[in-house]
């Protein structure tokens, strides 16, 4: 056990490592760390000399601290090192790369690594994003606690526990805990998105990888479309079906339409056959029409049915639905006969037929209407939804209005992050 | 693809490369444009289509870099070089283009007093429409302007034709190289150079790359955009040059500011063209005070990684914020002071752009030729021979011009 306390890699980075009579065996160029219980841990240190490279594993070690590190082994007996993909090196993998810190929602550069002694292994705690870590990396923290002092404040500490880290990169994930896995699906999808529009479309697109299909869907919906397009098109089609299967169809054919054709294709036919043919006929519409802002997903009962009927249909197959505020009444051929509201539904007396109380002079629009004058159809008229229906009076779908409002206001998250 | 499709998606992809290389006509290469005319006539007109070269091969790795690895070059610089060199490359950039920024606004504030309008109130209306511009627009509608500004630039060429020159003079001198041993010919030769290609511009197009979200697979638009700027930039350096070189320097007028060649023009070429040299300058300086703050401000918090953005606050983003602020304050204040040290603060401003314009294309040229970062898009060997004869005489020349200037 060589290891007590705790020291930051950037401390031990290009000190020599001596062996047993004292003598420089090498100068300190990496760690190499692999999955430990509770945390990633140290497995030999990766050593230069003469610009050749070294495996030392921790095992040898004799003394390691920021002061004195020292091996059990004599120069002869090191191992050469080749550097591979395989393994996971602190300075190569982590230090400067960004990071997601769980816990505050948010992308952080890695600007030193902090290790720590747990019985006889050195265990990876902690990443340091704050000030003090690129003083420290200057090799100036301590100017800088001065400085602070003069002015008669503290240069704070600013570690993340790696407990509430989940990295990019592909193999690091492999290390990272379960823990945050979960948090991450915890995340609100408003702050993934912004998470996502930080990084590399790359790293985007693994990110996503490691959410759950639900709230990847939420997030999805959430970023501006060049990136949906970006995340999509890196991703296996398969992943990437599930994910489109679980939005609304309505937004699932807007990313569809700005897919690639092959890939959108693709994705189709992985897609489930019901859910596949109401996203084919919303592309079939203009963009910036009732029907190409639709979706097709709506409660609709025959008129004959009882208000009992109906709540207890509702509690059957509404989960499944976005919108639900209002109940069409739709005949045997799906011809729109009126409209009640939950409100009306759960107010109203249980063996009454919905047809004796729905209002059957309700608003409707044309899959051709412009979304403007949707817009301002459901404001002038204070709609939750308006439905969409052809000449003969048939029920296409509804224009909701978050729908709208999206068109006209995009959420904060769509708005381009300017940069220039 | 069809034809139709292709040149959709070029029209969406363009804006980065024709903004980019737009800037970099700012105040500062309008002057040395002027006075490269003025005293040398076209004899410095040869030198055009060399720079333009070099121009798009370095403008170009950039836009490849952004659309492959989908990062900015603080970004790439920071995660394979380290934190150390990473500061001390921003805080270098942090003060050439401090010096930048005050440039751009004396330049505005000299533009302004072309039309009789005050520094006092010149100064601080440009600062605030700077501002305006990027806290209050989106990024759509303030890319579309800046293209349109980009087209202001063309005034430069009424102004050429205004000037009368010889055309089939001009001609042949902007394919014949010629060269002058004497000091002032080669620190012009070398300033032409130095202020045609900047390190800020790398850093600035490889996030507006990766911001526009353009990808590998759209690459080939980017490049058309990248060359497009590239011809635009010169184009209007070369009808610079020519309406200086046509009036002023048969006329043996010596001039020192891009001011004095507007008023200098006035008896020859007319009011007129005096006027748009005039508005050709105040564009410049504008349109590049609004854009290098916020790049600065922009690429310093990607490779240090902090958290930046126009649209967060002092307590969400302090670093960002105080970095913008400051260039901004900073640079327009400087410009107010009476007798404040101006030629000091250029002075400087572009002796550390000469010193860390190699380090960039050395930065550059490695980065992208690692595989593991470009995958199939590295540098090909002949393209590779290209850049690095390119980025040695750049090292050369500013090498020579940072010296001159210690002269």
């Amino acid at each position: 056990m060589p290891f007590l306390g705790e020291l930051f890699v950037s401390e031990i980075l290009k000190k020599p490592v001596l062996d047993p009579k004292g003598d420089e065996l090498g100068r300190v160029k990496d760690i190499a760390v692999v999955r430990g219980e509770p945390l990633p841990k140290v497995s030999s240190l990766i050593i230069e000399r003469k610009k050749e490279l070294f495996n030392l594993p921790w095992t040898e070690l004799n003394i390691f601290n920021k002061r004195i590190i020292s091996a059990n082994v004599y120069g002869e007996a090191l191992q050469p090192y080749e550097l591979n993909d395989k393994d996971l090196l602190l300075v190569r993998d982590i230090l400067d790369k960004q990071i997601v810190d769980v816990n505050g929602a948010k992308v952080v550069r890695v600007n030193d690594v902090k290790l720590e002694g747990y019985d006889t292994e050195a265990v990876l705690i902690a990443v340091d994003v704050g000030m003090r870590g690129i003083l420290r990396r200057l090799g100036v923290e301590r100017g800088g606690e001065d400085m602070m002092r003069l002015f008669k404040k503290h240069l704070p500490y600013n570690l993340i526990s790696w407990n509430y880290i989940q990295p990019f990169e592909p193999k690091l994930t492999t290390i990272s805990l379960t823990v945050p896995r979960q948090m991450l699906s915890e995340l609100h999808p408003a702050d993934i998105a912004d998470i996502i529009s930080q990084v590399s479309h790359k790293e985007g697109a693994t990110f996503f990888n490691d959410l759950d299909v639900d709230v990847a869907a939420e997030a999805l919906s959430e970023l501006k479309p060049e990136t949906q397009v970006d995340i999509i098109s890196e991703m296996d089609t398969d992943k990437a079906a599930d994910i489109i299967e679980e939005m609304p169809p309505d937004e699932a054919a807007d990313i569809l339409s700005d897919l690639p054709v092959d890939k959108a294709k693709e994705i189709l036919e992985s897609i489930e056959k019901e859910e596949a043919e109401d996203i084919q006929e919303l592309l079939s519409h203009e963009e910036d029409t009732a029907g190409g802002v639709m979706t097709n997903e709506f409660i609709a009962y025959p008129p004959e049915t009882t208000v009992r009927g109906a709540i207890e249909k509702f509690r059957k197959y509404a989960a499944e639905v976005e919108t639900v505020y209002y109940i069409y009444i739709v005949d045997a051929s799906e011809k729109l006969l009126g409209v009640i509201s939950l409100r009306e539904l759960l107010l109203a007396p249980p063996d009454t037929k919905i047809s004796d109380i729905m209002e059957t002079k309700l608003k409707t629009v044309t899959p051709e209407t412009d979304e403007v004058e949707v817009a301002e159809i459901i404001s002038k008229y204070n709609l939750l939804a308006i439905p969409v229906v052809d000449t003969e009076g048939f029920m296409l779908g509804i224009v909701t209005i978050d729908d709208v409002l999206d068109r006209i206001l995009p959420p904060a998250a769509k708005r381009k992050r300017r940069k220039m | 693809m069809t034809r139709w499709k292709r040149l959709l998606i070029l029209l969406s992809i363009i804006g980065p490369g024709i903004i980019t290389a737009n800037v970099d006509n700012d105040a500062g290469g309008i002057a040395t444009y002027s006075i490269a005319g003025a005293h040398f006539g076209y004899s410095l007109l040869w030198s055009l289509i060399p720079i333009t070269i070099a121009l798009i091969v370095v403008q170009e790795m950039s836009a490849r870099m952004g659309a492959v690895t989908g990062k900015g070059l603080a970004a790439l610089i920071r995660e394979n070089y380290g934190a150390k060199i990473t500061f001390w490359l921003m805080a270098a950039l942090f003060i050439t283009n401090l010096g930048n920024t005050a440039a751009e606004f004396a330049g505005w504030a000299a533009s302004n007093e072309l039309f009789g309008i005050n520094k006092y109130i010149s100064v601080p209306i440009g600062a605030i429409v700077v501002w305006l511009l990027v806290v209050k627009g989106t990024y759509r509608i303030v890319e579309k302007i800046f293209l349109i500004i980009c087209l202001v630039y063309f005034v430069y060429i009424p102004a050429a034709l205004l000037a009368k020159p010889d055309w089939s003079v001009v001609a042949i001198q902007a394919i014949k190289p010629s060269f002058h041993f004497n000091a002032t010919y080669i620190a012009l030769f070398i300033g032409v150079v130095g202020t045609t290609i900047a390190p800020w511009m790398q850093f600035y197009l490889q996030s507006a790359v990766v911001e526009k979200g353009i990808r590998k697979e759209e690459y080939w638009a980017s490049r058309i955009d990248v060359i497009v700027g590239c011809f635009m930039t010169d184009i209007v350096a070369f009808f610079i040059i020519v309406a200086c070189g046509a009036t002023l320097f048969p006329a043996g007028i010596k001039i020192d500011s891009a001011k004095e060649a507007a008023i200098a023009l006035a008896p020859f070429a007319g009011k007129y063209a005096s006027i748009l040299f005039a508005i050709g300058l105040a564009n410049a300086s504008l349109f590049s005070a609004s854009i290098l703050p916020l790049a600065t401000a922009y690429y310093i918090c990607e490779g240090m990684g902090w958290e930046a953005g126009v649209d967060k606050t002092f307590n969400e983003a302090p670093q960002f914020m105080w970095l913008y602020t400051i260039l901004i304050a900073t640079g327009s204040l400087i410009i107010l002071i009476p007798n404040a040290p101006l030629i000091a603060i250029m002075w400087i401003s572009q002796v550390i752009n000469g010193i860390m314009l190699p380090f960039v294309l050395i930065f550059m040229l490695s980065l992208i030729n690692k595989k593991e970062l470009m995958e199939d898009y590295t540098n090909s060997k002949t393209f590779n021979r290209i850049a690095w004869s390119t980025t040695t005489i750049m090292i050369v020349l500013t090498m020579m011009f940072v010296v001159s200037m210690f002269i």
